[in-house]
Parts: C-alpha cells; structure tokens; sequence
C-alpha cells in the first residue's frame, strides 16, 4: 500500500512539486515567524532583575541626570547605571559599519550589566581616561583593535563628534551578539556638550526579580507629578518596544501565520481532493479486489500525509539555513538579531503543521473515496 | 453431481433515478453449479451487469438471496463484505482498470497484498498467475507499456492470483480485436477447464458466448431462456436450473 501511495503522488510529478513547493514556502514563512517571536520573547540578553526607566514621552527625550541619585534610593535597587545613545558614524552610513555607540557611566556600568566581563586592569584604565572606550570582542575582533587604538566617531543626534582610545576588550559569553558594542565615557560627551546634564535611558538592577513590579510601579509614581514623567519596565518589555513600534508585532506575526496556514490548507486540500477525484475508478478497483474502507481511507490519506511530512522536512531544512544567514546578515544592524536561530518551537510547528496539514488535507478525499459506491463509479467511466 | 457455487433467490432489484423507481431486475432466480462457465446476454439495460454486481457483492439485491458458496451475501455487513469479496470474488473488468502507476507483477500482486503471504510466497504466486496468462516475459511492464491484450491477461491473472471460489467477467472481450478477444477467451476457457474455475461473463459478443457451456438471456430483468450454446449442445453440457418463465 505504501508503494501505491508513493506512486500515485509521482504519477502527477509537476502537481506533486508545485504543492510541496507552495507548502514549503507557506511554513518556511511561519518558522521564521516563530523565530523571530520566540527571539522577542526570549531575548536572552535582557537580565529578569533589571528594569529600564525613560521618558514618558519617548525615547528621543531625554530625563534629568538628577534623576539618578533619587532612583537610587527606591528601595530594592541594588545598582543604577545611565546610558545615552549616541549612534554617530563610523568611517561611513554602510549597515556594516553600524553598531550600538553609547555614553556611559564607567564607575556603574560594569556592575548593573554583570553578564559582560572585562579584566579588572583594562576597567580601571578606562575609568581613568575620558577619552577611553570599550569595546565588545566581537567588534574589537572585526576591527582588529587593539588595546591604545584610536577611533573617530562622527556625532549626528549629538552635533559633536568624538575621538575614542580602546582602552578595554569585554566579553558577553552568554550572550556572544552583546559584543557588537561600544562604551564610552559619559562625562566626554556631557562635557562636550556644555553639561546638559541629560540621560537617555537609566538601568535599575534589583535584588530580586520578585520585586521588579513593585520597583517599577515605584519609579513611575516617583515622578508623576514632575515635568518629565517617566515609563518603567523590565528590560525585555523594553527590547520588545523597539520592535513593537511597527505595532503590535506578536498580533501581526500570528495572524499573518493563520492566514498563510489556513490558505495553503485550502489549497493542497483542493489538490489532493482533484488527485483522489481522477483515480476514482480505480479506488473502485481495489475495493472490488477486497480492500475496506479503511484501507483505501489510508491509502489517500497516507499520500496526503507524505505530501504534508516532505513539506515540513523541506521547509524546516531551509528555514534553519535561512534563518543562520539572515541571523548573521541582520546581527550587523541590529546585534538582537544575533541570537536569531531555529528554535525547537519553530521545528515543532514546521513539522507539526506540515503534517497537520497533509492530515486534514487529506480528510475529505480519503473519507470520499472510502465512501465511494463502487458500481456508481464504475458506472461513471463505463 | 457438482453442489452449486452460486444461489440466486427471487431476486428483485430497483434503483431510484429522481422521482423515478426502476426495477432492473425482478423476480431472478438461478442456481450455477461449480466449474460452469456461464455467458449472460441480454440487450441494454436488461439487468446482466447489475447480476453480475449482486454476485460480486458490489451492490446489494432490494429483495430475494444471494448465496455464494453457501453463504447469504445479503446478509453481509458493510465491512464484512470486503474480505469476503477478497476471499470469493476474481472480476474481470471490460476496461482492463489495471493500475496505470504498478508493474504488471505489481497489479498481480495488489489483492496478495492484503493476505499474510510472505514476500517470497506472494512472488511464486503472481509467477505462476502470469505464466498462466502467457505473460511471464512482460513482469515488470507498466499498463501503459502492454496491449489491451496483454492488458486483460493481466487484469485476469490478478483475478484469479487469489484462486476465488468465482470467476466474474463484465464484457472482457469487448474493448479487444478479434485475435486478443479470441485470446483472452481460450484463456478463460483453460481456467475453466484446466483449473475447475467457476465463471459467469456478460458479453455482447455472440461469438463470446459460443465459448461458454451455457447461455443465459435477460430481458427487461428477467431471465428468459437458458441453454447450451450449440457448439456445447451435442456434448450435453448445461446444468443450469432456475430461469423464470
């Protein structure tokens, strides 16, 4: 019986290609759906005990640096660290000399952001030197910067530009894609600015992430009859903002994945249904030669589960080597995208519905044809 | 004398076409006795194909019995009747209807397929079967690569691969030429002599007909005469019992 399936779906061996083709484009699409979901729901880098306080407003707003000695004294906050965006522009506008660029508080940000490790001798010489910047090894490694090298950075949201001396290598092991950035000192730009006295965005690190809503709760009520209100939230609400500017992005991502689902579904189905409708003389055949309904049901439906497995194994395939290119491609814009990767969840869906769609693809012409009145489609060909 | 294969009982058979009611056959009834080969003529629409359904236990009798071997098909269920089909019944289809996308072994070795032969067994088997037909050298054609001929002699050694207790041909002559017609017939007769087997063929073809031990005619759903096509006559061979009228 399986020698039959398997012939009957070379039998038509355009029709066979063109539907798993049109299935494997459909859950190619829905893995990197998955991917990118599962990366905005478990961005690694974003710690559980540190919360992020900015503008109320947005973020190209910036809040007062006396905000910091005040956040400080909330209780459950075991450290606090500001950190500006500065962007600029490195050698020229191409993606791939794009790279995270931000002012910050030396003495701080070594301890609130824990997970990057620097040695001891490389910290406290930036720490002593204004001028100084560190860099993650990814990027120190791409450069090929060494210790006492000089960048220039050309200023664009800040009209000043800097001039940097690497002065630290860090590493993130956890997180590998966290080294695609560069520190700076905070005090460089604020003096070249004339001391605005300005942060971007402060990171709070808490004792426990049990308390981090009460932590945020408190830091939001602390300002809200001030001039510049703030908004607080854990680290990875924050991570997802930035996506989640385009809208609501998990929406979109899942309604685009059901409506590509649901439309393939009708598609193979009505193929499988065309493909069991043209043997319909011949399922009449094998239930004369004995076969029960049962087997002549999974004899259409296994063709139409194989259809739906070589879908899935295809796409799932591709997905994954798609995925590793564009990871590394988009990692250079945006370093989030680093950690960009297959999940387990993304093969669990390929596969799953792949073969849930090769299954209810399936029904209808597999229950037709083991229904099939034998002499009615006899009669229909004699 | 030889115990009777095939009981038909006061069979009545109506289809529904709309608002209409069609009595296609009425009152048949007939008793075949084991190894007769029996050629069922009759004009459209006189009911042959739709006994030869009701024998095959494709389609079931509105009244009256069908016994095969001693068993009231009639009574069989949905899911019962497959097996028993698989167990009694070799058909011989006018189209050949053999599976365009399986070898010729393979269409041999399709109704094996769902017994407990071995792999090795289920071979020696459909071997046999196709030297039976002439055809051991054309094993691992396709349809598409045989005669309608050759075709038929497939589509026959599939129907007697099983050894059924019944042999049914609906028109197997009658998509062939005259030498694969004549071909296929002297087939069925050597199954019928050499093998014993029990076949009833609804055929057109007068000439078919000549080759069977009995001639049955229907009309308008009744049996109306039987005898002994002539070329049998002299010889005495008829022994069937059972036409109305």
């Amino acid at each position: 019986m399986r020698k039959l399936a398997l012939r009957n779906l070379l039998r038509n061996k355009l029709r066979t290609l063109l539907t798993v083709i049109s299935l494997v484009l459909a859950l190619v699409l829905l893995c990197f759906l998955t991917a990118f979901l599962d990366l905005l729901e478990n961005t690694s880098a974003a710690a559980d005990n540190r919360i992020v306080v900015r503008s109320a407003i947005s973020l190209a707003t910036p809040l007062p640096e006396a905000y910091w000695r005040r956040l400080e004294t909330l209780p459950h906050v075991t450290g606090i660290t500001p950190l500006n965006w500065y962007q600029g522009t490195f050698k020229d506008d191409r993606p791939e000399n794009f790279f995270p660029r931000f002012s910050a508080d030396p003495a701080t940000v070594f301890e609130v952001f824990s997970e990057l490790e620097i040695p001891a001798e490389q910290l406290a010489a930036w720490q002593q030197d204004r001028a100084g910047f560190v860099a993650g090894k990814a990027l120190a490694d791409k450069y090929g910067w060494k210790l006492g090298d000089q960048i220039f950075i050309k200023g664009d949201i800040y009209p000043v530009d800097v001039n940097l001396t690497l002065r630290g290598v860090f590493t993130v092991p956890a997180v590998p894609s966290s080294e695609r950035q560069v520190f700076f000192h905070r005090r460089y730009l604020e003096e070249a600015m004339s001391n605005p006295g300005i942060v971007g965005t402060y990171f709070l690190a808490i004792d426990s992430p049990d308390n981090v809503a009460a932590v945020t709760k408190a830091a939001e009520a602390m300002f809200v009859n001030s001039d510049a209100q703030v908004r607080a939230e854990t680290e990875k609400a924050f991570q997802l903002s930035f996506l989640e500017m385009m809208g609501n992005v998990r929406l979109l991502f899942t309604a685009i994945g059901l409506a590509v689902i649901v439309s393939i579904l009708f598609i193979v189905a009505n193929t499988m249904a065309m493909a069991a409708r043209e043997r319909t003389t011949e399922v009449a055949v094998l239930k004369t030669l004995g076969f029960s309904q049962g087997q002549v049901l999974s004899l259409v439906l296994l063709e139409a589960l194989v259809v739906g497995l070589a879908g899935a194994l295809i796409a799932c395939g591709a997905s994954a080597l798609l995925i590793g290119v564009f990871s590394a491609g988009l990692e250079k814009v945006m370093p989030l995208f680093g950690t960009l990767a297959m999940t387990p969840r993304a093969w669990a869906i390929g596969l799953g519905l792949g073969l849930l769609v090769g299954l209810f693809s399936g029904l209808a012409p597999a229950v037709s044809a083991a229904r099939l009145n034998i002499v009615d489609a006899l009669r229909r060909v004699a | 004398m030889a115990s009777n294969v095939v009981e038909i009982d006061n069979v009545t058979k109506r289809y529904r076409r709309d608002d209409f009611e069609i009595e296609v056959l009425s009152g048949v009834s007939l008793a075949v006795p084991e190894g007769a080969f029996i050629a069922l003529m009759g004009p459209s629409g006189s009911g042959k194909s739709t006994l030869l359904n009701l024998l095959a236990g494709i389609d079931r009798p509105t009244s009256g019995a069908v016994r095969i071997a001693g068993q009231d098909i009639t009574r069989l269920s949905e899911g019962d009747m497959a097996p028993w089909r698989h167990r009694h019944i070799g058909f011989i289809f006018q189209f050949y209807n053999l599976i365009p996308v399986l070898t010729a072994f393979e269409n041999v070795e399709l109704p094996l397929t769902l017994t407990r032969l071995s792999k090795a067994q289920r071979k020696v088997k459909v071997e046999t079967a196709l030297k039976v037909v002439g055809l051991a050298n054309r094993m691992d054609h396709y349809p598409r690569q045989l005669s309608g001929g050759q075709e038929q002699r497939v589509a026959i050694a599939r129907a007697v691969v099983t050894d059924p207790t019944l042999l049914l041909a609906d028109e197997p002559t009658g998509d062939l030429d005259a030498k694969s017609a004549e071909d296929v017939l002297d087939l069925l007769v050597q199954l019928n002599k050499e093998f014993g087997k029990t076949i009833v063929m609804v055929t057109h073809d007068p000439r078919a007909a000549e080759r069977a031990h009995t001639l049955l005619q229907l009309e308008k759903g009744r049996l109306v005469s039987s005898a002994a096509p002539a070329a049998h006559a002299a010889a005495g061979i008829s022994g069937i019992t059972g036409v109305a009228g």
